[in-house]
């Protein structure tokens, strides 16, 4: 099944009839949305004895523009002279050259074709040629112009005062809000995100004997993980910290060493108190048995030095010992900062991108290593994307971007979603609608996501065992989806 | 819009400060009698204290807290606490003594000792020949701050200065430029120098700072260029999502002001990409810079400047500047004007935006005293904020003490109310252990870097949040909380199974060795004193270090743990003084220390 031509197709078909129809049920993409549906794989399916999914969080907002790079000369040119590219396809401004750019040429089974109709080519930022590499063998995909939406949304919806037929998420452009809404569908005080409602499931599935080890993080507090069973769970890349004082003697003394335990574990009617006891408890119980799994020989595979690299290799050696963890399904995150580039976006950028490049490649390359390859899914994430236009010496804060997916269950070599038209501008024509061109973004190239996160998310969910029916308890939006255009399966997970 | 047009020229000097502009009347009403004691006090016997500039005007206090003296030491340890980083026992005495509004007045009052700047130049660290490289470094950054939490004797205005350090954020962490060191040791100057100053005067200072020119890209910020490239938005958003207003519009009691139960946003898309014009043109000022060319390995030289432009504003360039039209939150800019007048209507339209108290106020009553404080106590800091009772807006002074001498922070309610308080945050800790205890180093050269690893550190350095948006963020609620819906406790986004370890191992360390090889070590002179009864030393470390606030329980638990290793007036020093950080540890261990009520 060709599902990158049949999504393009979507996407299109859409566009060129919504104008003239409603929904249609004979409509060829509908059938074959409804047709993947019915495929959902279930967590107790048998043979599935072992899935994890891997957020990176890139934090800051990342560029989409220079990750996911235009690449045909007819688009390029475009992105050129936004950009500030120099003569001759050159680098210049904001814009990479398009020579640099030929060793991450992506070559898809299937050229994406645009809103426009115009087939389209990318490659990736120059840093990027391990995942590029990962693309083009078939273990990557991207997705294009994704990002949050309550409803589907046109850039004339996006622009109506009517904010309640024509929804907006909330605090767009916003980091810490829209860090939240990608993880939660919520701004920020969100307390449960779908990484830690698809562990919920899992547990309710009686996937894992132990509960504290399905939503694992080795980055900081992310309420990605956080569900209503499930719990965060948090490590560093050296592993679980044992609270030495609580656990042999201190200052000479035993008795000490005793009080100490109990005085960190104890209940509390202080709400605060009990809530930080309740942690520190925790992290004293998981404390052998997460150093007994990590006691496996860690994969070969060499990963970079690096705190992502440091990461994802502790999540590795989860994955190793998820057997001594008693875990079948696991969610993890891991990320990396320093994506905000309103200033030095060339400077800095392709430093970034080569190391979630490099460690994402290596963690592939483990997964292989142990095995496990079709049953680990990484997926990247991030605030927002930025705009096109140049602030002089990088990009402000933006809506959609494009992300990738790495792993052996992933159909890779293809582009999902729709590329959006590479345009800054702002035309409408007499009836006050926008041009084709202008319609895919909502001013300085700030894109309007053609893919909601929960269509994204819910692919991965489906993918991990989630049933259809579960998943508005997890991704509330997905209620306005599944609707012709915007399917709740991307297509992009076996 | 909801909000008033900008207030007329006359009651906002940005130019002054409240201590020096203030001559209105003292109104210290009820408290007649308290001040006067207090004046003659700072007139007596003062020592160098007795010249204490701006004793004459003392910050207004409102006339009618319930709460005005500390009854025992408890009380005065636990205003302390909220006030400063520590609660030694001539501090509480002086509490006691003076009462509470009295004594903070009085820390008011305090000229601002040294600067951070002048400590870096006087360790030597303008030096731009030593190999070291300073200029290339944030270390000494890290040093200069832990020396002034540690050690500086107006300990109030370096709290505040932190929680301020806590609202408008520049990080070391993000700063990569020549001399950034210096940059921030100047923020952390201008923050001092305001931090009992004026809100506006203060935003001002920040906007046109270096590190944060650098930080949110106001520095080389420049107009559109005609080939498709527009102005940086990053300051004119943050300045308004985090510096003064805030995402959605709020009541005078900081809540959100509801339509039809929806929030509205305060500001738009719109709203930023004009604002962001006001804030081109600037960059810094190399007037007074002078080159050294430093011979490099290898071969060549580099030109390394000198630090004179990270303590100067940031400076205009008109033909950078965009002069087009402003048109934001709903009041116009003409083409053409000036931009300092723009600079000035700009940061005025946020001063005078009625979001701006509320926003602001209840930040800091996070940070001092609660995280969920009640709308009506919001309300009444906002309202000090906006007219101080001398009829100035955005006096800091008066928002603290409106803060600290409140009901809500002094009453007895907050002890045994089950959600009040806050958590510690891990470099206040670390900081009431050095105070507390007396640290020192024995070198002077206060080598205390980065302790930000969450695993074998606190997890948390001043100057050093990972990004504008702090440690923490106000709205952060902990995934499995028991508290109820709405409430927030934002010091918790630090705590996870990894670091609740980190910092417990971490001060087991510090308690008995110090740091950086012992170069940094406390006394324990007071602790020693009491070292063959373990309940009073217990008792002592409940009051200097969590005002009381350990249960009986826990107080019996760690007496009857003490004991377990008698210590006698005979025991060795080594055994003394184990049993001192044992009782230390403990209590620093526990969540009744842990979470200040």
């Amino acid at each position: 099944m060709h599902t990158p031509k049949i999504q393009a197709f979507t996407r299109r078909t859409f566009l060129c009839r919504s104008g003239q129809l409603a929904l249609s049920g004979t409509s060829l993409p509908l059938a074959l949305n409804l047709a993947a549906i019915g495929e959902a794989a279930a967590f107790n399916a048998p043979g599935n004895d072992y899935k994890a999914l891997v957020c990176v969080f890139l934090y800051g907002g990342n560029d989409y523009a220079n990750t996911v790079v235009t690449y045909d000369d007819a688009s390029y040119a475009q992105y050129s002279t936004i950009r500030g590219g120099g003569a001759g396809q050159t680098a210049g401004g904001i814009a990479l050259g398009k020579a640099e750019l030929s060793a991450t040429l992506l070559n898809p089974t299937v050229a994406p074709i645009d809103s426009l109709g115009l087939s389209r080519q990318y490659a990736l930022n120059p840093a990027m040629t391990g995942l590029a590499a990962l693309f083009n063998a078939g273990h990557a995909a991207v997705q294009l112009n994704v990002g949050p939406l309550i409803k589907p949304l046109t850039r004339a919806q996006y622009n109506s005062a009517d904010r309640v037929a024509n929804p907006r998420p909330p605090q767009l452009f916003s980091h810490n809000d829209q860090q939240s809404v990608w993880q939660s569908s919520s701004p920020e005080g969100a307390r449960v995100g779908w990484g830690g409602r698809v562990g919920d499931m899992a547990l309710q599935a009686g996937q894992n004997s132990n509960a504290t080890f399905t939503c694992m993080s080795v980055t900081g507090n992310a309420v990605f993980l956080s569900g209503n069973t499930a719990l965060q769970y948090q490590l560093n890349t050296s592993g679980p910290i044992k609270i030495n004082a609580a656990t042999s003697s201190v200052y000479g003394s035993s008795a000490v060493s005793a009080a100490i335990s109990t005085l960190i574990q104890q209940p509390s009617s202080h709400l605060l108190e009990a809530d930080y006891n309740a942690v520190t408890a925790r992290s004293m119980t998981a404390y052998t048995t997460i150093n007994t799994a990590l006691a496996e020989t860690p994969p070969a595979t060499v990963f970079p030095a690096d705190s992502l690299g440091a990461q994802l290799k502790m999540v590795a050696r989860l994955i190793k010992g998820r057997a001594i963890l008693g875990a079948r399904r696991q969610v993890f995150m891991v990320s990396i900062g320093g994506f905000d580039l309103h200033d030095n976006l060339i400077r800095n950028h392709g430093g970034l991108l080569g190391k979630v490049s490099d460690a994402m490649t290596a963690f592939y390359n483990a997964t292989v290593e142990m095995g496990v390859a079709s049953q680990v899914t990484a997926f990247t994430a991030s605030d927002f994307g930025r705009t096109l236009t140049s602030n002089g010496d990088g990009s402000d804060h933006g809506w959609g971007s494009h992300h990738l997916v790495v792993g052996g269950a992933v159909k890779g070599q293809a582009f999902y979603g729709t590329p959006p038209p590479v345009s800054v501008g702002d035309t409408k024509d007499s009836t006050g609608n926008y041009a084709p061109a202008d319609q895919w973004h909502v001013g300085q190239g700030r894109l309007l996501p053609s893919t909601s996160v929960d269509q994204y998310a819910a692919t991965l969910a489906r993918w991990f065992g989630v049933e259809d029916a579960e998943l508005p308890g997890i991704l509330p939006n997905t209620v306005h989806f599944g609707v012709p255009g915007y399917p709740l399966n991307m297509g992009f997970m076996i | 819009m909801a909000f008033q047009t900008p207030l007329a020229p006359a009651t906002l000097d940005a130019g002054a400060d409240r201590v020096s502009e203030s001559t209105a009347p003292i109104q210290v009403a009820s408290l007649a009698a308290g001040a006067a004691a207090l004046l003659s006090a700072c007139g007596g016997g003062g020592g160098s204290d007795n010249t204490v500039p701006g004793m004459a005007n003392p910050v207004p206090v409102n006339a009618n807290y319930r709460y005005t003296s500390a009854s025992n030491d408890q009380d005065a340890a636990r205003l302390l606490l909220q006030a400063q980083f520590s609660a030694t026992g001539s501090d509480i005495a002086a509490v006691r003594s003076q009462g509470y509004a009295n004594w903070l007045q009085q820390q008011v009052a305090r000229p601002q000792s040294g600067s951070g700047w002048d400590w870096l130049e006087a360790q030597g660290y303008g030096d731009v020949q030593n190999t070291a490289r300073y200029y290339d470094s944030s270390s000494q950054a890290d040093y200069m701050v832990w020396h002034q939490l540690i050690t500086a004797p107006d300990g109030m205005r370096k709290r505040m200065a932190l929680a301020l350090s806590e609202f408008f954020v520049v990080s070391a962490s993000g700063l990569n430029f020549t001399w950034r060191s210096h940059a921030i040791a100047h923020y952390w100057d201008t923050l001092n120098t305001h931090a009992f100053g004026n809100y506006r005067t203060l935003l001002e200072a920040v906007t046109l700072n270096v590190a944060m020119g650098y930080y949110l890209n106001t520095k080389g910020n420049q107009k559109a260029n005609g080939k498709g490239s527009q102005p940086d938005e990053n300051y004119a958003r943050e300045v308004m999502q985090l510096f003064s207003l805030g995402l959605v519009l709020l009541n005078p009691d900081g809540t959100a002001k509801l339509t039809d139960g929806k929030a509205s946003d305060t500001y738009t898309a719109s709203d930023i990409s004009n604002l962001a014009h006001v804030f081109t043109g600037y960059d810094v000022d190399q007037s007074q810079n002078v080159d050294t060319l430093i011979p490099q390995t290898g071969g060549g030289t580099r030109k390394v400047g000198n630090t004179a432009f990270a303590r100067l504003p940031m400076v205009l360039t008109d033909s950078k500047h965009s002069f087009i039209e402003i048109s934001f939150l709903g009041i116009k800019i003409a083409a053409n004007t000036p931009a300092k007048d723009a600079l000035k209507t700009a940061l005025d339209t946020l001063f005078q935006h009625p979001n701006t108290a509320p926003f602001f106020c209840k930040q800091m009553i996070q940070r001092l005293v609660t995280s969920n404080p009640s709308p009506a106590y919001v309300q009444r800091v906002a309202a000090r904020f906006a007219d101080n009772g001398n009829g100035v807006r955005g006096d800091l002074a008066a928002v603290w003490l409106a803060i600290l001498l409140d009901d809500e922070a002094r009453g007895p309610a907050g002890l045994s109310d089950s959600a009040f308080g806050k958590l510690r945050e891990p470099m206040l800790r670390f900081v009431q252990w050095a105070r507390t205890f007396g640290a020192n180093s024995t070198s002077g050269l206060w080598k205390i870097g980065d302790l930000s690893n969450p695993g074998s550190q606190l997890g948390q350095s001043p100057l050093r949040s990972p990004s504008v948006f702090n440690f923490f963020r106000p709205g952060y609620v902990p995934p499995t909380t028991s508290l109820g819906a709405g409430a927030v406790a934002p010091e918790f986004q630090l705590v996870n199974e990894g670091s609740v370890g980190g910092y417990l191992n971490f001060m087991t360390n510090v308690l008995s060795r110090g740091l950086n090889s012992g170069d940094i070590k406390a006394g324990y002179g007071a602790e020693l004193a009491l070292v063959t009864d373990a309940a009073a030393l217990v008792q002592h470390l409940n009051t200097v270090l969590c005002a009381g606030q350990l249960n009986a329980a826990n107080q019996a638990l760690m007496v009857t743990a003490l004991n377990a290793n008698a210590v006698t007036a005979a025991s060795t020093d080594s055994v003394k003084k184990n049993r001192v950080y044992a009782a230390a540890l403990m209590v620093l261990a526990s969540a009744n220390y842990l979470i200040q009520k």
